[in-house]
């Protein structure tokens, strides 16, 4: 049976959210090397031309309406739900988000489908997926075992570089018979928005431990981050000492998170903070403690303390990226 | 308010998890309690001790006896507790299986009427897939809220908050729900030997999950990962960015302003 892929587009403020770019690109590259085809989908108002950028061919199925301004995860569900028993879909894909990680597990229990999350490296077409289980420390590959797989996908897989000169189709989708009344859960509001870049999606990520030695010393983390569009993390210790907010917690009890390049200042490497960083690309640790448990994760470090060689860091990196 | 906790049984967050010819060797890891069903079970009897008359029962799908692990539930103040044996091993991967165990034996448990709430934790800090919440929701047909780290219950429904890459997000929730708790949400109890006297008195129903559907998913083969690299020291800031650049370790400018 000819593969056809359903990719969730996620929209935030108008625009596709760049991880479910990403997402498309690696299906429309899978499909044009293995065949088999892709379609788009998106609920919510767009801003004019935001679909422009994306490249290859298939049809984008957009439900435009207002009220999908915020999240309403059971309309949702069931508009793809829809499209996928109308167009004989055989996989379902969605970038790692929050809204990503709440619907794949509901599409994937509605459908009695499979679902492979967080793949560091996957074969669709042959239906097997490879991902870190246990904190890191092992490699499990899974099979499918079901006509319908849901992917939820986020940065352990290295950016497709997909291009094509094609263009997909939008068609509307008619979303009036999801809009029903009494939407359970009701988003109501944004209460608190978040400062800084979201680690879990940053390409660069800066984090902080104890050997920061308080919440102050992170404006130099900030600084660093901000010079490569990054985003700031913290080990447990620094969360639990009130440093830093949970969100930015990195490991096994917060975020997995899976930049090009990680930078790991005045954190001593516990098994726990390794679980988050395993699909980190190049980790470059930063520690007074030459027999820290993170420089045998690391690819490059730097022996001494953190508050004295940030500042020379942060001055090496603005002249490299002046001259790039 | 009727509450269902739903909680599972993970090597201790400290052990070193080994592949022994080619499969997961744990003989020799000692089982706690997940911590994110820690935060769950808080949640649940927290929301007991405000609501006079709740009741909070907590479910296991396991193949073997999970007494420690119920008991520890009993002891932080759930009610009773519920074993489900799964005769074949839910193979660990498959949510679909687990999910489906537990929507049997809550449907089974709560004839005329869903319960009020059912909480669970965000994901297993063993297999992390993070998915039985939402799948036990949507085989429930219930609603999904969502992993959240504020919860504050009002009459007849929850206000919540969940993170988004934008921010907290709050959220009003009517019952019945599935909510699953993420870090943040409380600081789970610690228990003494009077909890741990007074849950042995508490009941603990074992009863077999039935026939579980076809897995959706299959272990096919576990291998160590291999973390560990060979650092390359640098001497002073300057000489770590040559590196960084030299090697293009260094995302390129559009991967940056993107």
């Amino acid at each position: 049976m000819t593969k056809h892929y359903l990719v969730f587009l996620e929209l935030r403020s108008g625009a596709i959210a760049k991880p479910s770019i990403g997402v498309w690109n690696r299906f429309q590259q899978l499909a044009s090397e293995r065949g088999g085809r892709v379609s788009g989908f998106a609920a919510g108002p767009a801003a004019e031309g935001a679909f422009d950028l994306l490249q290859g061919s298939g049809t984008l199925h957009h439900a435009g309406a207002e009220a999908f301004g915020f999240a309403c995860d059971e309309a949702v569900r069931g508009m793809i739900e829809t499209l996928a028993g109308e167009q004989e879909i055989t996989g379902i894909a969605f970038a790692s988000t929050a809204m990503g990680r709440r619907l794949a597990p509901l599409l994937a229990g509605r459908l009695g489908a499979a679902l492979f999350g967080g793949c560091t490296d996957f074969d669709a077409d042959e239906g097997v997926c490879r991902r870190l289980i246990h904190s890191g420390a092992v490699v499990a590959s899974y099979s499918s075992a079901s006509p319908v797989t849901v992917y939820l996908q986020g940065r352990e897989l290295a950016a497709s570089g997909f291009t094509s000169a094609a263009k997909p189709r939008i068609e509307a989708f008619d979303a009036a018979p999801y809009l029903v009344s009494g939407i359970n859960p009701m988003a109501v509001a944004l209460c608190k928005s978040m400062q800084g870049r979201d680690i879990a999606e940053a390409s660069v990520v800066v984090a902080g431990g104890r050997g920061m030695g308080g919440a102050e010393a992170f404006g130099l983390l900030e600084e660093l981050a901000a010079l490569f569009g990054g985003g700031v993390g913290a080990s447990r210790s620094a969360v639990d000492e009130g440093w830093r907010p949970h969100g930015e917690q990195i490991g096994q009890s917060g975020k997995r998170i899976a930049p090009d390049l990680y930078i790991a200042c005045g954190i001593s490497g516990a098994l726990q903070h390794l679980a988050g960083i395993s699909a980190a690309r190049s980790v470059v640790a930063v520690n007074s403690d030459p027999d820290a448990p993170i420089f045998g994760v690391a690819d490059y470090g730097i022996i001494g303390d953190v508050k004295a060689i940030l500042p020379g860091i942060i001055a090496a990196a603005r002249d490299l990226l002046k001259k790039k | 308010m009727r509450i269902v906790v739903c909680i599972c049984q993970v090597p201790d967050t400290a052990a070193a998890i080994a592949v022994a010819e080619g499969e997961l060797d744990l003989a020799r890891v000692s089982w706690v309690m997940n911590p994110y069903d820690e935060y769950a079970v808080e949640e649940a009897v927290r929301l007991k001790e405000q609501f006079t008359g709740s009741e909070v029962v907590v479910m296991t799908v396991t193949e073997g006896p999970a007494r420690e692990l119920l008991q520890k539930a009993l002891a932080m103040g759930a009610d009773r507790a519920v074993e489900l044996l799964a005769l074949s091993a839910p193979s660990a991967p498959d949510s679909f299986g687990i999910a489906s165990a537990l929507a049997g034996a809550i449907r089974n448990r709560y004839l005329q009427m869903p319960p009020d709430l059912v909480l669970c934790g965000k994901e297993s800090f063993d297999h992390q897939n993070g998915a039985v919440p939402a799948m036990l929701a949507s085989l429930l047909d219930i609603p999904f809220a969502g992993p959240v780290a504020a919860l504050r219950a009002e009459e007849g429904g929850l206000e919540l908050e969940r993170e988004t890459e934008c921010g907290m997000e709050c959220l009003r929730a009517s019952f019945p729900v599935v909510v699953s708790a993420g870090k943040g949400l409380n600081t789970p109890r610690k228990t003494g030997i009077r909890q741990v006297m007074e849950a042995r008195k508490k009941p603990i129903e074992t009863i077999s999950a039935g026939e579980l559907p076809a897995p959706r998913i299959n272990l096919c083969g576990v291998e160590q990962a291999s973390a560990r690299k060979s650092c390359r020291f640098a001497a002073d800031s300057a000489e770590l960015l040559r590196m960084l650049q030299n090697d293009g370790r260094i995302p390129d400018r559009e991967e940056l302003r993107a």
